[in-house]
């Protein structure tokens, strides 16, 4: 096969399994290299929109793909993975001994106890954080829940992509992260997981998961979209542009496949 | 050797599923027979069975519809619109028809020796209770035998 760079702009939260399948694919592929460029999928998204190149593009909410890419950057893309929303902490956390799924709003607004989330401009976890915010004031019956935790929660904690939340908790700078639980195990972090009916995990809770709306940037500048909760799920495309669609496609294939399936699996991510 | 889910093979472990609480993969089967579905759709309409009491884990149900492809029982393939994201849609296999109808006759022998169960439960308690157990009624063969 002759020698060729596939580059693959992805979603930061892709980045482990992401990179364990290139290594896969390049070792079936002799001549091929994989490159791989992180960023927050939404941010991802506009970058191809200001003319950078890539051959294909994984992000982590196909709802990026519908709003800004289909038709002309990407023509077709292929939901492949879905996760939930946990909140990750580590051992040198405040309340990490006391903390569940019942009483986590109240150990993260105690005096001094830090959190952080991702942009929701840049970042689908910053929004889905958001929407399960929203979700949790009504399933807990804690009004003004969302606004305490969206006040508490100051510019300094806010991230461009999920996986740099990562880095907050390991240097201990915040306490808490809301984060994707395959991040949280990938990097071996504590986490709890969010009851179904708020963790944007569950096709049975679609409907309740609309009733979240945030809203983002557009894709003109000063626009505003306002974007409805959904179960999370990732997906991946090839771009329009490319000049190498064969190899594109084998590398979709090879994702989609039980090898593919079994990495994405591994790291804590749910093949579908 | 009698084919794999063959009426002739030893019963399958997903027969065995009928046995206990575990309707999973029978449900799977069961809703791919009315039409193909991909797996957001089989989550959503697994949590409306009046037969299934579990709760639907997507993790779980993925990893089933994967294990159910590689024995032969579903098959799927992309299902792409003239817009929006493309999702893999299962199939029922000749395969899976097959091993519904062989979960469906053990259901029904289930439920015969179910409802068995609850007439002589019912009768003992209508006699009072204090039954011994010599005097239960025994099954045709074993009366044949004694």
């Amino acid at each position: 096969m002759r020698e060729a760079t596939l580059r693959i702009l992805h979603a930061g939260a892709l980045r482990g399994p992401l990179k364990e399948c290139a290594l896969v694919f390049q070792e079936t592929h002799p001549g091929i290299v994989v490159s791989l460029e992180a960023a927050g999928s939404r941010e991802c998204a506009h970058r191809l929109l200001r003319g950078e190149e890539a051959d294909v593009v994984a992000l982590a909410d196909p709802a990026v793909f519908a709003e800004l890419l289909e038709p002309e950057f990407v023509a077709r893309y292929f939901i492949f993975a879905t996760d939930r929303i946990v909140i990750a902490f580590d051992e040198y956390s405040r309340g990490q001994n006391e903390i569940n799924r019942q009483n986590w709003m109240d150990i993260l607004l105690a005096d001094q106890t830090t959190y952080a989330r991702s942009d929701e401009n840049l970042d689908p976890c910053g929004y889905r954080t958001l929407m399960a915010w929203q979700l949790g004031e009504e399933f807990y019956c804690r009004p003004g829940l969302y606004n305490r935790l969206r006040n508490g929660c100051p510019s300094g904690a806010i991230t461009p992509k999920s996986i740099d939340l990562v880095e907050l908790i390991a240097q201990g700078r915040v306490d808490y992260a809301f984060v994707y639980s395959s991040v949280a195990v990938q990097f071996n972090l504590r986490h709890i997981t969010l009851p179904r009916e708020i963790d944007l995990s569950s096709p049975v809770f679609a409907d309740r998961y609309a009733t979240a709306t945030v809203a983002v940037r557009g894709r003109q500048f000063g626009n505003t979209v306002l974007l409805k909760g959904a179960p999370i799920e990732f997906a991946i495309g090839i771009h329009r542009q490319t000049g190498h669609s064969d190899l594109a496609k084998s590398f979709l294939d090879f994702v989609h496949g039980r090898a593919g399936q079994a990495i994405l699996e591994n790291h804590g991510l749910i093949a579908c | 050797m009698p084919e794999k889910n063959s009426p002739d093979s030893e019963p399958s472990e997903y027969a065995v599923y009928l046995r206990g609480e575990q309707l999973l993969q029978p449900g799977l089967l069961l809703l791919l027979a009315r039409q193909p579905m991909h797996g957001y759709e089989l989550i959503q309409s697994l949590s409306g069975l009046s037969f299934n009491q579990e709760e639907c884990d997507p993790a779980t149900v993925y990893r089933n519809l994967r294990r159910m492809e590689d024995d032969g029982l579903v098959r799927s393939e992309w299902q792409t619109g003239l817009s929006g994201p493309a999702r893999r849609v299962y199939h029922l296999t000749t395969e899976g028809e097959r091993l519904l109808e062989m979960m469906a006759t053990n259901a029904r022998r289930r439920r015969e020796q179910l409802e068995a169960f609850l007439t002589m439960f019912t009768n003992t308690r209508l006699r009072g209770g204090g039954v011994p157990l010599k005097e239960l009624p025994l099954r045709e063969e074993e009366e044949e035998k004694t």
